[in-house]
């Protein structure tokens, strides 16, 4: 596996070339791991698509170059077991969004093709960024890959569903946005009031990375 | 809790900050805390204070505090020509006034009190992340506090207490910042990376907590996009228009951009005291 020195104090291993279902299955290989049996000295961790960010406390690996390569070796060990499937977890969807004709219109489609597309799909969260919680989800199907808007709207509201370039996700919390918006949901993907209830804090977020996700279409009703 | 300050009015931007919320950056949660961790650590050091506890955070200027109740207080960080004593010890007393009104040296200011701010922690820490919903910038009318077991206590021989000068910083001035090569190192050529170490970087009034937006001889690096992978606090990113980002404690944990280096953890502090218009060179590590 290959690595680099990222800074003093950190490495970055590159686990995977590409997106898709072998990048996902070692990257939640390689969390688990590193969640269970943390090598030491191990401050923090960050997956993302193809690459993982280890950070050391310099007190104890005062030359992360030097654990490097076995590193590499176990992690590429890690990464080639099986690992259980990822759980899946619903999110309720209005499909209202200001930019889903802009999305039908790139991919000529219609606007219940695009809804049908984007709701077909058993997304993999390949990780969490962007703002806390947010998921960048993947594979989107070809069909719907938009742009991004070039100039992003000042503010796009939490929950809100979009599609940039090839990746869908869901806006965790009120932010400038560049991403096409195509319905929202009323779940909570960031609630820090949920970590004041239950006993974990990472409860405040909705979704992990290596979890799985299937868009539910809902209609609203109007008011009687 | 004991009572100290009312927020009269916040200035620019004021928010509680302290070591930063550490490990959730795979949640996509920045560490955040202070931007200058150097004149943070002085403030608190000087009142014995642990060193994670929390300290007010001011932009440039225009705060003014209302002293609620008697308590020792250190200021340190940029100067806005405040009406107390900065880099020393100082007791403040009930209906005082604290006020930092005119910016001329550095951004950052950092005020600490005995035994260290009282506020919410979330994930860890007291640092207001308010972009990310974790915690809110300070408002007028905001009561803040103090832990009441403040352990403080001024040895009475001594006259006062105060940072040496050889400690305090000229932000005017500062030294070129070490990078270390980044994951991109590569994918800008020999002649990038010259024009990098040699040129002098304006950083620009686009940067904030999240990022320092640099302004110079535009970078070309190739591939311009990359597969979006961890970035950190001082990673110097390169988007199209070849105008670096360096990325500071409120910014984003993955990005999509080149980088051709990062800046060491121990000089993102000058960085960040660096104002608007203010130049910068950078020196590679070793």
């Amino acid at each position: 596996m290959k690595w680099t020195l990222y800074g003093p104090d950190a490495l970055l291993f590159h686990f995977a070339d590409k997106l898709g279902d072998a990048a996902f299955a070692k990257g939640r290989a390689i969390v688990a791991e590193l969640e269970n049996h943390p090598p030491p000295g191990l401050t923090e961790f960050v997956p993302a698509f193809t690459t993982v960010l280890l950070e050391f406390d310099p007190k104890q690996v005062p030359d992360p170059v030097r654990i490097a390569p076995d590193l590499a070796a176990r992690l590429e060990a890690t990464a080639a077991a099986e690992i259980a499937s990822a759980p899946i977890k619903d999110i309720p969807v209005v499909y209202d969004g200001p930019d889903l004709e802009r999305v039908a219109q790139h991919n000529r489609l219609s606007i219940d093709g695009v809804i049908a597309l984007h709701s077909a799909t058993i997304y993999k969260v390949y990780m969490l960024g962007f703002s806390p919680g947010f998921p960048y989800l993947g594979d989107l199907d070809p069909r719907l890959h938009t742009p991004r808007w070039p100039s992003p709207r000042t503010r796009v509201p939490a929950g809100s569903i979009g599609i940039g370039g090839e990746h869908t996700g869901i806006y965790s919390v009120a932010s400038p946005g560049g991403w096409n918006i195509i319905g929202h949901t009323a779940l909570k993907i960031l609630d820090p009031g949920r970590a004041k209830t239950e006993a974990s804090e990472e409860s405040m977020f909705y979704l992990r990375h290596g979890d799985r996700v299937r868009f539910v279409g809902v209609t609203v009703k109007s008011n009687p | 809790m004991t009572r100290v300050f009312e927020v009269l009015t916040p200035g620019l931007s004021a928010s509680v900050q302290d070591q930063g919320r550490l490990g959730w950056r795979r949640f996509g949660v920045p560490a955040s805390g202070a931007m200058d961790d150097h004149a943070a650590a002085w403030a608190n050091r000087l009142l014995d204070n642990p060193p994670d506890a929390p300290v007010l955070e001011l932009l440039l200027q225009g705060a003014r505090l209302a002293v609620v109740e008697e308590a020792w207080i250190a200021v340190a960080g940029a100067d806005a020509q405040a009406n107390v004593p900065t880099w020393r010890i100082v007791r403040v007393r009930a209906g005082d006034q604290i006020h930092f009104p005119r910016e001329r040296s550095g951004v950052w200011i950092y005020l600490a009190v005995e035994g260290g701010f009282e506020a919410e922690r979330i994930l860890g820490s007291a640092s207001a992340y308010e972009r990310g919903g974790l915690g809110r910038l300070l408002t007028p009318g905001d009561i803040l506090c103090r832990k009441p077991d403040a352990s403080f206590r001024l040895v009475p021989t001594v006259a006062g207490r105060s940072v040496a000068w050889s400690e305090r910083r000229d932000y005017d001035s500062p030294p070129p910042l070490r990078v270390w090569p980044g994951p991109q190192w590569n994918c800008f050529s020999e002649h990038e990376r010259e024009s990098f170490f040699a040129q002098e970087w304006t950083v620009t009034s686009r940067s904030d907590r999240a990022g320092y937006r640099l302004t110079g001889i535009a970078l070309k690096p190739q591939p311009s996009q990359i597969i979006s992978e961890p970035v950190r606090v001082g990673s110097i990113q390169v988007p199209g228009n070849g105008q670096p980002i360096v990325i500071m404690r409120d910014g984003p944990t993955v990005g999509g951009y080149p980088k051709i280096g990062m800046v060491d953890p121990a000089d993102v502090s000058w960085l960040a005291q660096c104002r608007p218009g203010a130049k910068v060179r950078f020196r590679i590590v070793g």
